[in-house]
């Protein structure tokens, strides 16, 4: 080995024997330090044993690693973040093209099986310094009280071993720190301590659209939560960020920095606090000591195989790469709820044509919501599910329309020469576990020679039912706000709960506050640990999670 | 700006472009019509493009119609994937080689002959069996065809319409979108945006 070689042509530094008492071993370190400050640089020092140790690794910088790392450097640890993206400036790097924003969403292949195969790519996942935040819509809904407890209220499903009051003051602080816009006061839920530190953003077409015809209906609706700026807002460890300029661009990635993702948001704030961001770094391996506590995490970076040592870790790579990493590390799995769990909200979309011009490329996208259809009085379902009007680009309608209406030859273009007419509404609805959905590794391997994931998702009776039910009230809806040639999109979003936390470690892979039941200083953070799917956009929540579990965490070192 | 007059090329060429958004459709803009496939064989090749003939007719351009099976091809040279593919299908390479494979045999089926060699309006028969999901042929025995056909269209169309001469057809302007958006509620338009007949109502 070189480093070898070095040192015995130098001859200036003998070996040194390997101390194995903690204590001593820091004593002759203090004490050896002012001598090899004199070493000549070209040669080799010996390093503490533990000075390459971090406090903790964050793996995965979206919704549930960034706000638990500015946190946990905001507490003096020392942190290192592994994010398997690149790290962008999107000021200059961001074309408000879609096809051109490919680089956004994890394009190593997935495996979609079951009756209701799951789209990835960019209808679920992320990847970049930002995570999937660098293309949410920015829709920022808190969840209602009763979400978090579908198995009290219908027998079926799980709880999540706290309730809502827990996550509540992590809400007040994300939404002032990260200034959602959004309506004060908040027509559903319970009253609120603290309003939105921004007026909601402007209505689009759709949302004009829904709201006409919700009104004729008698459903109630508002202006949405959205975390992208109304009015100029300050951020702490960043400055001042821009109104939104209404691009409508949000699932493509924000190029003026008005929406929140972690990048603009919690990561500089991180920075501020001495984090070390490590773009380009993909986990492959997670080492531990005989008695099960990780010790390392290996990983390439550039084509570079690294290992960093450390006292915790924390993995926020989402609801497949966390329990990817998992299996294939064979950690935490006692409990055999690894991949299991699967959920995936139902988000069917319903289209119609209007005479009226809507160019729906513009505003916010999700500018409108009710949540009137949280429980509603006529469900033959269990749980329930909100309404917004959805804003769309062009590229993604079209693909829509393929898959969904299978339009092909002159019926396809001359319906696509409508775009500019076109809005539509969709549901975000809960849903229930289920044994036949679940993530598995499959034998086929990806271009990084690991196995692909494959993620068997099939709705099931409550996901019909609740489909059927939110696709006629979504029907009668464009009809009576004047939409023609209506069509249902059927679809499903965002992959939740295959690492679920609970009260117990039979049925669980985390505990409440987020760390593993088989290995004491390994922590969850984001989607994968929600044990019920909730009825809103899950990115709040993850971030409230996440800021909890650093929370936790800390108190726990004390 | 009326929708008949609407030009993305002065559109691009302004102030209301950014810099990413120019170089990107520009490229696509300027992408030149002779192209050598690098993965497909060439009668693979050629069998591609008139079926992207079919799902996505030009007749409007018929001397210089956007390119559309380029973009397949040099997707599978390289091995990109777009994050996802359906179980039921085999890789991408070998779901178009044999997709292919058994659109030709549907042809020969069908009309005992050859899909470049049929007329237009038996080409959409044939592409009428794909997407109905039982086309004639022994490939679709081991070939999901309607998920496959999904996959060929959505491919398809979602080049298609990338393509800045599509989006100037379909009157689409977001592109161009500095400094923003002020007028974004229904019939409100900014004056770069291309005017927009009045449908009639039907409600």
């Amino acid at each position: 080995m070189p480093d070898t070689e070095t040192i015995e042509e130098g001859v200036i530094q003998p070996p040194q024997p390997e101390i194995q008492d903690p204590l001593l071993r820091e004593l002759l370190t203090e004490t050896a330090t002012p001598t090899l400050l004199n070493i000549p640089q070209e040669k080799p020092q010996p390093l503490p044993v533990e000075a390459d140790e971090v406090d903790c690794i964050v793996v995965g910088l979206g919704a549930g690693g960034a706000p638990l790392l500015a946190r946990l450097a905001q507490a003096g640890l020392k942190v290192v973040a592994l994010e398997a993206g690149p790290w962008h400036d999107p000021k200059t790097d961001f074309a408000t093209d879609e096809q051109a924003q490919d680089f956004l969403f994890w394009n190593d292949e997935r495996l979609a099986a079951g009756a209701d195969p799951l789209a990835m790519g960019r209808n679920n996942s992320g990847t970049g310094v930002g995570g999937s935040t660098l293309h949410y819509t920015a829709y920022t809904p808190r969840p209602l009280p009763a979400d978090l407890h579908i198995k009290r209220d219908f027998g079926q499903g799980e709880d999540w071993p706290f309730g809502y009051e827990e996550l509540e003051p992590y809400f007040e602080e994300l939404e002032a720190f990260l200034g959602i816009s959004g309506p004060t006061p908040y027509p559903w839920g319970p009253a609120r301590r603290r309003g939105y530190p921004l007026a909601p953003l402007p209505l689009n077409g759709a949302a004009q659209l829904m709201m006409r015809g919700a009104a004729k209906l008698g459903i109630a609706t508002s202006p949405a939560a959205n975390a992208a700026l109304s009015a100029r807002y300050h951020q702490e460890g960043v400055g001042w960020r821009e109104a939104c300029t209404n691009r409508g661009f949000c699932q493509a990635g924000c190029s003026t920095g008005a929406k929140a993702s972690m990048d603009v948001t919690f990561i500089p704030l991180a920075v501020q606090h001495g984090a070390d961001i490590r773009p380009n770094a993909f986990v492959t391996e997670i080492e531990r000591d005989e008695r099960g506590r990780v010790t390392a995490v290996v990983y390439t970076q550039n084509g570079t195989e690294q290992r960093q040592r450390c006292r915790h870790l924390f993995l926020c790579a989402g609801a497949v790469e966390t329990p990817r990493l998992l299996l294939l590390n064979e950690l935490a799995l006692n409990s055999g709820q690894v991949g299991r769990n699967l959920m995936a909200h139902p988000g069917v979309q319903v289209w119609g044509t209007f005479a009226e011009a809507v160019r729906p490329y513009k505003g916010i996208p999700g500018g409108l919501i009710s949540q009137d259809t949280h429980r509603p009085a006529n469900a033959d379902f269990a749980g329930g599910y909100l309404l917004q009007s959805i804003g769309v680009m062009p590229v993604t309608f079209a693909g829509q329309v393929a898959r969904g209406r299978k339009l092909w030859g002159q019926p396809l273009r001359d319906y696509m020469q409508n775009y500019n007419h076109i809005a539509g509404i969709n549901i975000l609805g809960d849903c229930l576990p289920h044994a036949d959905n679940f993530l598995e590794l499959a034998d086929e391997k990806d271009g990084r020679d690991l196995p692909k994931p494959r993620i068997h998702f099939t709705a099931q009776e409550n996901e019909r039912r609740m489909n059927a039910h939110a696709e006629a009230l979504m029907r009668d809806l464009w009809a009576t706000a004047g939409a023609t040639d209506i069509w249902a999109f059927g679809r499903y979003a965002h992959v939740i709960g295959t690492a679920r936390m609970g009260l117990s470690g039979d049925d669980a892979v985390v505990n409440a506050d987020g760390r593993a039941f088989d290995v004491p200083n390994l922590y969850i953070s984001d989607n994968s640990t929600f044990p019920s799917a909730l009825s809103v956009n899950p990115a709040l929540t993850i971030m409230a999670l996440s800021l909890r579990t650093a929370d936790r965490f800390l108190a726990s070192l004390k | 700006m009326s929708e008949s007059t609407f030009s993305v090329e002065p559109l691009l060429a302004s102030a209301h472009v950014s810099d990413a958004t120019r170089a990107a459709l520009l490229a696509r803009l300027a992408a030149p019509a002779a192209y050598v496939p690098q993965l497909l064989a060439p009668e693979a090749y050629a069998l591609l493009e008139a079926v992207a003939a079919r799902l996505l007719p030009q007749p409007d351009r018929p001397t210089a119609p956007i390119p559309l099976a380029p973009a397949i091809d040099q997707r599978l040279a390289a091995g990109r994937a777009d994050g996802w593919r359906y179980d039921a299908l085999p890789p991408d390479r070998e779901a178009y080689r044999l997709g292919l494979g058994g659109i030709q045999e549907t042809a020969q089926a069908m009309f005992q002959a050859d899909f470049l060699a049929l007329a237009a309006k038996q080409q959409d028969a044939v592409m009428q069996q794909l997407a109905a999901g039982n086309p004639p042929g022994p490939a679709w025995e081991t070939l999901n065809a309607t998920r496959f056909f999904e996959e060929l269209l959505a491919e398809l169309t979602t080049t298609y319409y990338a393509h800045p001469l599509a989006q100037q057809e379909i009157g689409y302007a977001g592109f161009a979108d500095l400094p923003g958006w002020t007028k974004i509620g229904l019939n409100e338009r900014e004056p770069r945006e291309p005017a927009l007949p009045t449908l009639p109502s039907h409600s």
